[in-house]
This record gives structure tokens, C-alpha cells and sequence, in this order.
């Protein structure tokens, strides 16, 4: 079974992906904010995390940089409500930007492109 | 008493505030901090890190080194997550009243070195050379498509400016239709040349400015850099060919060298007289050379493409967006004698 590091600070939107993203036959962990992503990072493998960009503390695109420090194999998937972080050069370090809505059909076909399952 | 100037192309009044006019060595910046993401050690645009781009479009690199791999010196990728994306041509459509279309276009990024830690302003002139030569067989390229009808050549640098990355890299866009700002300095040449001058503006202003020097920063054989008379900014600057020439993928490669040298002085005179601030460079030139005799007859005669350099030392507020006004705390003459200092060795 894949296993996804869901990085997401709103509680009911992160189970709503994590029951979604189950039923498609993937390990969801929750982390709630960046560093306790990191921590996870450090002590499990993940085949692919999924990150918010605006969270409290450390923002979606200062996680992507500290985990490009530690290691560039796993893919990254911005999930955002904003377009307007596409603006940014830093956001090239994740595999693929996604801007949120209430279909989550966009977020399961890019996981699948990304894990290599189509 | 603050004067007001009218910038001739385009109409647009500035106000050069003398009364609230600071002193050149107001302006000096503190040190640029790095943007703060970047300490985590990692940028997509470093050599080593070719596989968090898209595949590159173009690369100066080592013979026999590969494409998407180490070994480059400049590298042309199209942006990740692009402003615009390509397409055929697409139709303008109606909503109501309102105008619009598909968002189609190009959008690529031009990674100037591959050492993180080099301005614009540390490289070599040849390097600086073959950036041109890069962005002209760039636009030669693009301009291919007729729909791409400008192409917008452009470089931010420093937060304040719209950069979110400081290694060294510049932009460009080519979109559907041509930018108002761009019609509004053809319509503006294309008046002045008619009506009043006879030749072409630019050229015009050149030789006053040349004669009178009072707002020349720096000139060598082939290119002039100037603190326009109707500066918006404090200590901005343009860059012109001094022989006429509207297109500017006509550069010739020895010409290429004599631009490279005037951007290097240039930005060295921001970076070591001003303490390095943000700026943004702007290539003025005509649309797709497919549409632009079309739709502006005897372009080539009175359009003559140029650089905008343009520091960020004020902020833009509610009078200027209000009213087009800018408020300019420096009198480009100051500019000019501040700039045109000689650099430190």
C-alpha cells in the first residue's frame, strides 16, 4: 500500500481527504503544520506528500525547501486555494500545483500520474 | 517649487519633487537579506537540481555535456506553472459586454548561471553578451508564432521587486495581444516623427541628450545610458542603441558585447552606488515584426527599441495609481551626476 503524507492544517478538510484518498487505496498520515511534517519526513518513508502552502508557522513552500534538503525523491503535490503562488520559483521544487476545489478528481489522477499507477 | 514633465511618448506627466527631494545617499539600501526560503539550502534553478524544471527549451553548456543535466552556463526552460499557456490562436469571445479570450502565450524562464550566488551585475560582459544573444534568438523563435504578437523581455530582482528566487534570472512572455504601454510609445513615436520631428524621437532625444549631458549616466561607442528627463523613479535609467533600429532581434553579436557592457555599468552603479537595490529590467521593442509593419505602417522608421532599468527605492500608492502621476523625489540631473560616478575598482 502507497503511504501519503497529507499536509494540511484545517482538521475536517484533512479527514475528508484522508477517507477520500483511502477509499482509493492509500495510507494517509496527517501532519498538522510543517514541522511536525518534518519530523515525519525524518522517521517514516512516504512515497508522495500532498501539502497546503498557507498554514500557521512555517508556510507549504519553506516545508518543500527543508524536505529538498533532506532528500528530492519523493513527490510533492501543492494542493492551494491560491492561484497566485504559482508566482513563485520556490513552488518548482513540488512535481505538480493543484488549486483546491470541491472535487478531489484532479488531486486522485495526479497522485495516481505521479506514483506511476495509470 | 516642484516641476511637473511630461514623458513625450507617451503624455505621461511626473512630478520631480524638489521639495521633497533627498539627498542620493538617502537612497542607499541596507544589504539584501536572501529570501528567507532559500536558507533552507535548496533552489530549483541550481545546477544539480535540472530535474525540478522542464526540460530545457534552449542551453549554452560544456561540449558534450547533456541537455537537463550539469555542465551549462545559461538555460532557457519553460515556467513550470506558466502565466500563460500555449496554444493556437485563440478567438476573442464577448461575456456581456466584456471582451476576453483564452489565456494563451509563452511563458519561459532564463537561468543566468548556474552559481546561485552571482548578480546580474558580477558577470563577465561576455556572459552578460550571450544572455542577449540568448533573449534575441529567444524572441526570434517565439516571434515565429503570429499570434505572439509581443514579446515581453523582463528581470526582476530583489523581493521588492516580484522576485521570489535570488539566483540570477530573467523572464519572458509573448502574449495574444500587444500591451497598451507598447501602443501607446508607437502611437506616441509615430505622432512625433509625422507631426513634429521628422526622424525618429528616440534619435532625436539621443543627440539633445548627448549634447547637453546633464542626464547622461554612461556612453560607449554603441549604446547610451540615460536618466530620463520624465523619470518615474529615483535614479531610473534607459539604455539605447545609438544607431536607429526598431527591432531588437536585429542585435548583431559585436553589438550584443556593447549593451553588455552598458547593462554591466549600469546595474554596477546601482549595486555598489545605491548598496544593491531591487530592481526591474524592461525591454521596450516592436511587436512581432509579422504585425507590426501591418498595423503600424513605418514602424521601422520611428519605433527604436530600449531598456528600462528601473530601482526600487519608492513605493507606488494611491496618487499614482489614481492618476498615472509619479511622484519622483530625485531630479534625474542628480541622478545622472550621483550614477556617473566612477566606480569603485
Amino acid at each position: 500500500m502507497k503511504k501519503i503524507l497529507l499536509v494540511e492544517d484545517e482538521k475536517s478538510l484533512s479527514l475528508l481527504y484522508q477517507e477520500e484518498l483511502s477509499k482509493e487505496g492509500y495510507e494517509v498520515i496527517i501532519a498538522y503544520d510543517a514541522d511536525s511534517a518534518m519530523e515525519k519526513v525524518r522517521s517514516e518513508e512516504f512515497d508522495l506528500i500532498i501539502t497546503d502552502i498557507r498554514m500557521p508557522g512555517k508556510d507549504g513552500i519553506e516545508l518543500i525547501a527543508s524536505i529538498m534538503g533532506l532528500r528530492k525523491d519523493i513527490p510533492i503535490i501543492i494542493n492551494t486555494a491560491y492561484q497566485s503562488y504559482k508566482d513563485d520559483f520556490m513552488t518548482w521544487a513540488a512535481d505538480a500545483y493543484i488549486t483546491k476545489s470541491s472535487s478531489l478528481d484532479e488531486l486522485k489522477q495526479t497522485i495516481k500520474k505521479l506514483l506511476k499507477e495509470n | 517649487m516642484p516641476e511637473l514633465r511630461k514623458e513625450m511618448l507617451t503624455g505621461r506627466w511626473v512630478i520631480i519633487s524638489t521639495e521633497r527631494s533627498k539627498r542620493p545617499d538617502d537612497f542607499r539600501t541596507p544589504e539584501p537579506v536572501e529570501i528567507k526560503r532559500e536558507a533552507a539550502g535548496f533552489c530549483p534553478f541550481c545546477s544539480g537540481n535540472e530535474s525540478k524544471t522542464p526540460p530545457e527549451i534552449f542551453s549554452i553548456r560544456e561540449d558534450h555535456s547533456l541537455p537537463d543535466q550539469p555542465g551549462w552556463k545559461i538555460r532557457v526552460v519553460p515556467n513550470k506553472f506558466p502565466a500563460l499557456q500555449p496554444g493556437p490562436t485563440p478567438p476573442k469571445k464577448l461575456r456581456g459586454i466584456y471582451q476576453w479570450m483564452e489565456g494563451v502565450g509563452v511563458h519561459e524562464v532564463i537561468i543566468e548561471t548556474p552559481d546561485h550566488n552571482l548578480e546580474m551585475a558580477d558577470l563577465p560582459a561576455e556572459h552578460l553578451a550571450q544572455i542577449i544573444q540568448v533573449y534575441r534568438l529567444r524572441t526570434l523563435s517565439i516571434e515565429e508564432q503570429f499570434h505572439h504578437k509581443y514579446v515581453q523581455i523582463f528581470k526582476n530582482k530583489g523581493k521588492e521587486a516580484g522576485a521570489s528566487l535570488s539566483h540570477p534570472h530573467s523572464q519572458i512572455i509573448a502574449t495574444p495581444i500587444v500591451p497598451k504601454r507598447i501602443k501607446e510609445e508607437i502611437y506616441g513615436a509615430e505622432r512625433l516623427y509625422r507631426n513634429h520631428f521628422r526622424e525618429c524621437a528616440f534619435c532625436r532625444m539621443i543627440k539633445e541628450e548627448m549634447a547637453s549631458k546633464e542626464r547622461l549616466v554612461y556612453l560607449n561607442e554603441r549604446f547610451i545610458v540615460l536618466a530620463p528627463f520624465a523619470s518615474r523613479f529615483p535614479f531610473e535609467m534607459a539604455i539605447f542603441p545609438l544607431e536607429h533600429s526598431a527591432f531588437f532581434p536585429d542585435i548583431t553579436d559585436h553589438d550584443s558585447l556593447y549593451l553588455a557592457d552598458a547593462l554591466k555599468q549600469a546595474l554596477s552603479r546601482l549595486k555598489y552606488q545605491l548598496s544593491n537595490p531591487a530592481y526591474n529590467l524592461i525591454f521596450h521593442q516592436s511587436p512581432n515584426p509579422q504585425l507590426a509593419e501591418k498595423a503600424w505602417p513605418g514602424i521601422g522608421a520611428y519605433f527604436h527599441w530600449h531598456v528600462e532599468l528601473l530601482p526600487i527605492l519608492t513605493k507606488v500608492a494611491g496618487f499614482e495609481l489614481g492618476t498615472g502621476f509619479y511622484i519622483n523625489p530625485v531630479p534625474p540631473e542628480v541622478a545622472a551626476e550621483f550614477l556617473k560616478k566612477e566606480l569603485p575598482a
